[in-house]
């Protein structure tokens, strides 16, 4: 595929990106003007102006962007990992895991930076045993990780239903909004960021070992591709993708399903293409669904996995209907 | 181009007795066809031989170096194989899944080029599904997808070719311009080396056979040494009756 | 809002079998007891606040989870959280009143237990006026007419003397922070919301529709209050007083005007409420003040 194939589509979603941003900044509770943002953002305005859209309203946005991209990259990996396009970030039951960490710590009465931490631990505990009891006794294959991960997922539901019976009442809407993936919890922005970026640098060169392995471990070995390696690379990586952004907005769901499959349609599956796709696509729907969150019922608040939610079932159930 | 031998190779089937060594020597310009009856290992015996399974003892070597020795990028780049399944859980156009031949010989950071799409297309003319290129995989019937995986071999344009089962699914026509191709390639200095269901297709266009009795016996060698009647009759459990039809001798079991 | 339907032969000895004790309860339900209740099981925390100032502990067997105020109903025996009951522990105490919260407890699980044939007093206080009238008809439930009756003047007369200290001083405005994460508050139809509009205090959220809004840092801004109160995560915690110091373009927070409010006096809608009010009334007098 000629570079400037895979770049035209990437710049077009870029634009998209940054437009959404503008959106998002200029949005809000708050009654500011395109005109007031704009002088904010070149460095002028009030400073009430400059608080609500500099401190507030940017780190959120870039908070949104990132988790968006992160989630919908690391479901593109997951769905080539287990050669299944429906495989989303969770399946594999992260975010139970992530949600367990998060849920104790605030049980415990902890807040900020012990609830992130507490749920990336969580996040990378689950992706060790899950991974650690599919590989059992050596043999390791999609379906089993998948078996396995499911299976888990289920264990750590009980657990976090255990624990919100457990709660006193008080603590209550604090563990709902962020098991249904909340924007106002997400810190600075900035690591999020860091980790996608690094991350689409990383893959773009193993984009085409990923197209191959896509088409079954056979015949990627077959092709030259060290499988197992691979495998284990990506399984990794989006775990640590999956865990930064549940860490960021708790559970956000559908867009690490619904990203890649809507991209897919429209782009085809070439990995190289796809997977930097994802990342500013992903990032651009949760920009949008959490400027619809934050305005929708305003000035109340609506958790962005809500909407998210919203939006992600009936477009994917239509393009279900439609590919058939 | 590469040799590829077998030294004293026992294949692993969990839950069977180890056969009897393989000293195979696959030489340019061979074509070689693997018989036997359902289940006696033939495809494992490809996947061992294209290092994607451990054997159970022994060696593969390529040019006399142990295939366990060599990076897989540099194994793919002179031995490629047809599988017997596909997997096609994503979308793919036939030129795309054609393309990924090309893989063993580009770096991680290189583009396929315009002449790498016109090696793939090359091989998709050469295979009758030129037509058929932006076509997606999964629409094509079995035939047609049998044809794509041929081609995507071709492309890959390794020097040894495994194929398991390569006349799957083809009907008459295709199964001889399929064989024809294969025996040009044979020609051209690239050895062949299939599993075939349909002996007669093997009578007529092997040069080597290896015949893998369920016993785990396996027997080898040029192939009118090995297309005797009473081998082959004990190999399937079958009365057979031959006929000579141009130029080549013909099996046909008996009816009752 | 409750109304007594009759009240009879109250003053008279207990061993003299009255006529039917009957009151409505805030689903308007006429609950009727043939004699003052001696087994009371309280369901939540709130209604056995109310029990104990109508003079009714004694008569209080059991009490759900987190009943911790006065300190003597914490070592009463739990039936269970106050939307998790434990029906069958509740049965087997025989109870012969049991006092319920719209606000918390379920209605499909206590009308089993209304259909078992155990009295259930349903409390809603939504007003000032609505706490005093259910320690009066707690204490007439439960023969403690006279105890009721005086802590409930007691109650009212506080409130009165509030309002009438600060009806005409000058109004402030005031954001209530309920909780951190999410950003919560409240409207003008909660209590505390109501004890900030008795110190002479303008909520700026109470008009928003719901009983408890969940909202941004960026909508609090906009509305510019000048006090923030919150009771914190409790034990004087001033970590989400302090985070809103990064925000020195709102007013409560240029004239520091940043109040800790005893969690425990305001978040149940009982007689400490009026303590919890003159802590409130205390607060915004010290904000008006600095403005």
């Amino acid at each position: 595929m000629p570079v400037s194939d895979i770049f035209r589509p990437l710049v077009v979603l870029a634009l998209a990106a940054l437009a959404a941003m503008l959106v998002s900044v200029s949005v809000g509770s708050a009654d500011l003007g395109v005109a007031d943002t704009l002088s904010v953002l070149v460095g002028g305005g009030s400073e009430l102006h400059r608080t609500l859209i500099l401190d507030l309203r940017l780190p959120r946005t870039l908070s949104a962007f990132a988790t968006g991209g992160l989630l919908a990259l690391a479901g593109a990996l997951m769905q080539v990992l287990l050669r299944n396009p429906l495989a989303d970030p969770y399946v594999l039951g992260l975010s139970g895991g992530a949600a367990v960490g998060a849920l104790l710590a605030m049980l415990a009465g902890a807040a900020g930076f012990l609830i992130s931490g507490s749920a990336f631990a969580g996040a990378m505990l689950a992706t060790l045993l899950v991974f650690g009891l599919a590989h059992g006794s050596g043999s390791w294959t999609p379906s089993r990780l998948l078996l396995t991960g499911v299976v888990v997922a289920a264990g750590w539901g009980a657990m976090i239903t255990l624990i919100l019976a457990m709660s006193p009442a008080s603590r209550l809407p604090g563990m709902l909004y962020w098991l249904m993936g909340d924007l106002s919890h997400a810190g600075q922005p900035w690591p999020g960021l860091a980790v996608l970026v690094l991350v689409c640098l990383l893959v773009f060169p193993l984009g085409r070992s990923l197209n191959v392995l896509a088409r079954g471990s056979l015949q990627a070995a077959a092709l030259g591709v060290s499988v197992r390696s691979l495998e284990w690379l990506i399984y990794l990586v989006a775990s640590l993708l999956t865990a930064t952004a549940v860490t960021m907005a708790g559970a956000v769901g559908f867009v690490g399903l619904v990203v890649p499959h809507m991209l897919r349609l429209a782009l085809g599956n070439d990995q190289r293409m796809i997977l930097p796709a994802c990342a500013l696509a992903g990032g651009t729907l949760l920009v949008l669904a959490d400027t619809l969150a934050r305005v929708v019922i305003a000035p109340e608040q609506l958790p962005v996995g809500v909407i998210t939610a919203l939006i992600g079932v009936p477009t994917f159930l239509y393009l279900l209907y439609r590919s058939r | 181009m590469t040799t590829l031998t077998t030294d004293n190779l026992i294949i692993d089937i969990p839950g069977r007795a180890p056969g009897s060594p393989l000293n195979l020597e696959v030489q340019p310009g061979q074509v070689w066809g693997v018989l036997g009856p359902n289940g006696v290992g033939k495809t494992t015996l490809l996947h061992t031989l294209a290092g994607l399974r451990a054997p159970h003892r022994g060696e593969v070597l390529l040019d006399g170096r142990a295939l366990g020795s060599l990076k897989r990028k540099s194994v793919s780049q002179q031995l490629g194989l047809v599988f017997q399944d596909r997997q096609d859980g994503f979308p793919a156009t036939v030129l795309e899944t054609a393309l990924i031949g090309r893989h063993p010989w580009l770096s991680s950071w290189q583009m396929e080029t315009g002449e790498d799409i016109a090696i793939a297309e090359r091989a998709l003319q050469a295979l009758d599904v030129g037509h058929l290129r932006d076509r997606l995989v999964s629409t094509l019937s079995g035939g047609e997808r049998q044809r794509v995986a041929i081609a995507t071999l071709m492309t890959q344009a390794p020097d040894i070719w495994l194929l398991d089962e390569p006349s799957n699914h083809l009907d008459l026509h295709h199964q001889v311009a399929v064989m024809r191709l294969l025996s040009g390639q044979a020609e051209a200095g690239r050895a062949v080396f299939m599993c075939l269901h349909d002996l007669n297709l093997a009578a007529r266009w092997c040069d080597h056979l290896l015949l893998m009795y369920p016993s785990g016996e396996a027997c080898w060698g040029p192939a009118r040494e090995m297309l005797v009647p009473s081998a082959l009759e004990s190999l399937y459990n079958q009365t057979l009756v031959t006929v000579e039809v141009d130029g080549a001798p013909v099996f046909v079991p008996v009816r009752s | 809002m409750i109304t007594v339907v009759a009240v009879l032969g109250l003053a008279l000895t207990a061993s003299v079998s009255a006529a039917e004790l009957c009151a409505t309860d805030a689903l308007d339900r006429d609950v009727c007891l043939p004699e003052p209740a001696r087994r009371v099981v309280s369901l939540s925390p709130g209604a056995t606040e109310l029990l104990f100032s109508a003079g009714a502990g004694d008569s209080v067997v059991a009490v759900s989870a987190w009943s911790d105020y006065p300190p003597q109903a914490a070592e009463l025996p739990q039936v269970g959280d106050s939307n998790r009951l434990d029906l069958e522990a509740i049965v087997s105490l025989k109870p012969d009143l049991v006092v319920a919260w719209t606000d918390g407890n379920s209605r499909a699980q206590l009308d089993r237990l209304a259909k078992l044939g155990v009295p259930v007093f349903w409390l809603a206080p939504r007003e000032f006026e609505d706490i005093a009238l259910a320690v009066e008809t707690l204490g007439r439930l439960t023969g403690h007419t006279p105890v009721a009756e005086r802590t409930a003047a007691e109650f009212r007369d506080g409130i009165s003397t509030l309002q009438a200290t600060y009806r005409d001083s000058a109004p402030v405005w005031v954001f209530y922070q309920v909780w951190d994460q999410p950003l919560m508050t409240i409207n003008g139809d909660e209590l505390i919301s109501k004890a900030i509009a008795l110190c002479g205090g303008i909520n700026v959220f109470a008009g928003l529709p719901r009983l408890v809004p969940r909202i941004s840092v960026e909508t609090v801004l906009a509305a510019d209050p000048e006090v923030i109160v919150t009771a914190g995560r409790g034990d004087s915690d001033r970590d989400w007083l302090a985070s809103w110091q990064s925000y020195p373009s709102v007013t409560a927070v240029a004239r520091d005007n940043l109040f800790l409010v005893s969690p425990s006096l305001l978040q149940r809608p009982t007689f400490r409420m009026l303590e919890g009010a003159r802590e409130l009334c205390g607060i915004l007098e010290q904000a008006r003040a600095r403005l």
